[in-house]
């Protein structure tokens, strides 16, 4: 049995800014393009705006993130509805939960989730964006991580990737697949960083970040902002814009204790996530026409096929040929825009802003015909939190 | 050549689990309500919320629960030792730590293998708890 909010809310409105490596802007001016873009795409004014939730992305941690500040910056005086959210990658799945039920009760109309971030600065690398964030020496018993050189999330998602590859037998080559077929998809994205298409030996040639990991598994860093837009299914059905109905919403966040009880890398929240939101979509894994899976890195995409029920523990990588660059190959409808290894790295908002074109039929030549159903995820920490949305373009 | 990587920096409640590192002892906090050891340092137990804890000495022995070869150059000291080992150890008493492996070469690396720590005083004033095959 569905949950009655199942259809009774919308995606009326995306806004997508110039993704990548696009100096001369901070946050809060990406965030303005998103937000005036996806006003513009939804059919409505900028004082329709009653809503506005905020998720900075690397640059909130560095002190030049958006926040509250943006309210202003852009003129909204209607607004009853405010909040600066962070569950890091799970934040913009939260965020339209959040908007959603605001919406479905009445506290406000149009709500406006945004993502923005700008850590690439001309002449840096994108690990020294990354990676030196936050880092300010830190004390106690933390202070051994740098002792025994220990930086960075790709260091713990590759030791999460490598217990799961010697449990299941998963290779390097089987990763390079994941990261080959979405190469593949981002070569008809238009919004795309990375379009030159990948085989699998330039994954393998391409450089080791911290084994199992090549660069080829790891996300990009990204300039740019994402909007949607949040409304009633009724008020969305009086828009220009072509509504992705929300069907199903969903978070699950095991945290990350380090003992013998809990096991973290092989596990995540997509599982409770996947459950609820299945739950209130009253649609099962065997129903699903495409996933927008956070895919932080090859192996996340792995670990959340498998949560969500779509394959065994283990047997996730049968879902991609053997050699995706072959233009034979059928390609598994996951992450249909590229994500964030090829496309674009906008946290959670990667995943959400290809479910929104897909479920509404605008994916141009990457467009999948069958779009009924559209499961998205956001994930975040080292698979500690995360976040769960069902589109769909239909009502009900 | 002096020691150039970054070193720890203990506060006040961990200073005792450093300086104990220095006479070659691995100390965990175990908080007795729960019978719970527990790593990194907290000043609260997270079964039971419980704050009275003590030091004991771990055995040092444990398993391989991850490990990774870093290759990428986050900090300039590294760069002799690239590509090196960083693992995750599961002591015998439960909690997991941060580490390096040393003493073996990368292909005879396995999650599940045994592993003891060893004491590797890198300075005068600190030594890391490094763990090697047992």
């Amino acid at each position: 049995m569905s949950d009655p909010i199942r259809g009774q809310t919308a995606i009326c409105g995306l806004g997508i800014t110039e993704m990548g490596k696009v100096y001369g802007h901070d946050a809060s001016w990406f965030a303005g393009e998103a937000i005036r873009l996806a006003v513009e795409d939804a059919g409505l004014q900028k004082d329709d705006l009653d809503g506005l939730l905020i998720n900075p992305g690397i640059t909130g941690m560095m002190g030049t993130g958006i926040s509250i500040p943006l309210q202003n910056y852009l003129g909204l005086r209607n607004l009853r509805l405010l909040n600066h959210m962070n569950s890091f990658g799970a934040t913009a799945s939260a965020m339209v939960h959040f908007a959603a039920m605001a919406v479905h009760h009445g506290m406000a109309n149009y709500v406006a989730c945004v993502f923005s971030d700008a850590p690439l600065q001309q002449g840096g690398s994108a690990g020294a964006a990354y990676g030196g964030a936050g880092r300010r020496g830190p004390t106690g018993m933390a202070s051994l991580m740098p002792a025994f050189g220990f930086y960075g999330a790709n260091t713990s998602y590759a030791l999460a990737a490598r217990r799961y590859m010697e449990q299941y037998g998963i290779t390097n080559n089987d990763l390079g697949r994941v990261s080959v077929t979405q190469r593949r998809y981002a070569v008809d994205n238009p919004h795309a960083t990375m379009r030159q298409p990948l085989t699998l030996e330039d994954y393998h040639n391409s450089r080791w970040i911290v084994d199992p990991f090549h660069l080829l598994d790891c996300c990009l860093v990204s300039n740019g902002a994402v909007c949607t837009i949040v409304t009633t299914a009724e008020r969305a059905k009086d828009l220009p814009s072509s509504p992705a109905y929300i069907w199903g919403m969903g978070q699950g966040h095991p945290g990350n204790l380090p003992h013998a009880e809990v096991e973290t890398y092989t596990t995540s929240g997509a599982t409770i996530a996947g459950e609820t939101a299945y739950n209130m979509a009253g649609v099962g894994p065997e129903d699903v026409d495409i996933c927008e899976f956070y895919d932080c890195y090859t192996y996340t995409v792995l670990r959340t096929i498998e949560d969500y029920g779509l394959a065994k523990p283990g047997e996730a990588i049968g879902l991609y040929p053997d050699d995706p660059s072959d233009p034979e190959a059928d390609l598994p409808l996951i992450n249909t825009g590229g994500g964030q290894l090829s496309s674009y790295y906008m946290w959670g908002m990667t995943p959400i802003s290809e479910g929104v074109i897909q479920a509404r039929g605008s994916g141009g030549d990457r467009q999948v015909e069958q779009h009924d159903i559209v499961l998205c995820s956001g994930n975040g920490g080292t698979l500690d939190t995360h976040g769960t949305l069902i589109l769909s373009p239909n009502a009900n | 050549m002096a020691y150039d990587k970054p070193l720890p920096n203990p506060d006040e409640q961990t200073q005792p689990f450093f300086d104990a590192l220095q006479n070659h002892k691995l100390l965990l906090q175990y908080f007795p309500s729960a019978d719970h050891y527990q790593f990194p340092f907290s000043d609260r137990c997270y079964k039971d919320w419980s704050t009275d804890w003590e030091w004991r000495e771990s055995t040092g022995s444990g398993e391989v629960y991850s490990w990774v070869r870093m290759h990428q150059l986050y900090h300039p000291s590294w760069k002799a030792e690239i590509p090196y080992t960083l693992a995750v150890v599961q002591l015998d008493e439960g909690p997991r730590m941060n580490t390096n492996l040393v003493n073996v070469q990368a292909d005879d690396i396995k999650v599940g293998m045994r592993v003891q720590v060893v004491f590797d005083d890198v300075t005068n004033e600190f030594t890391l708890p490094k763990f090697e095959p047992a």
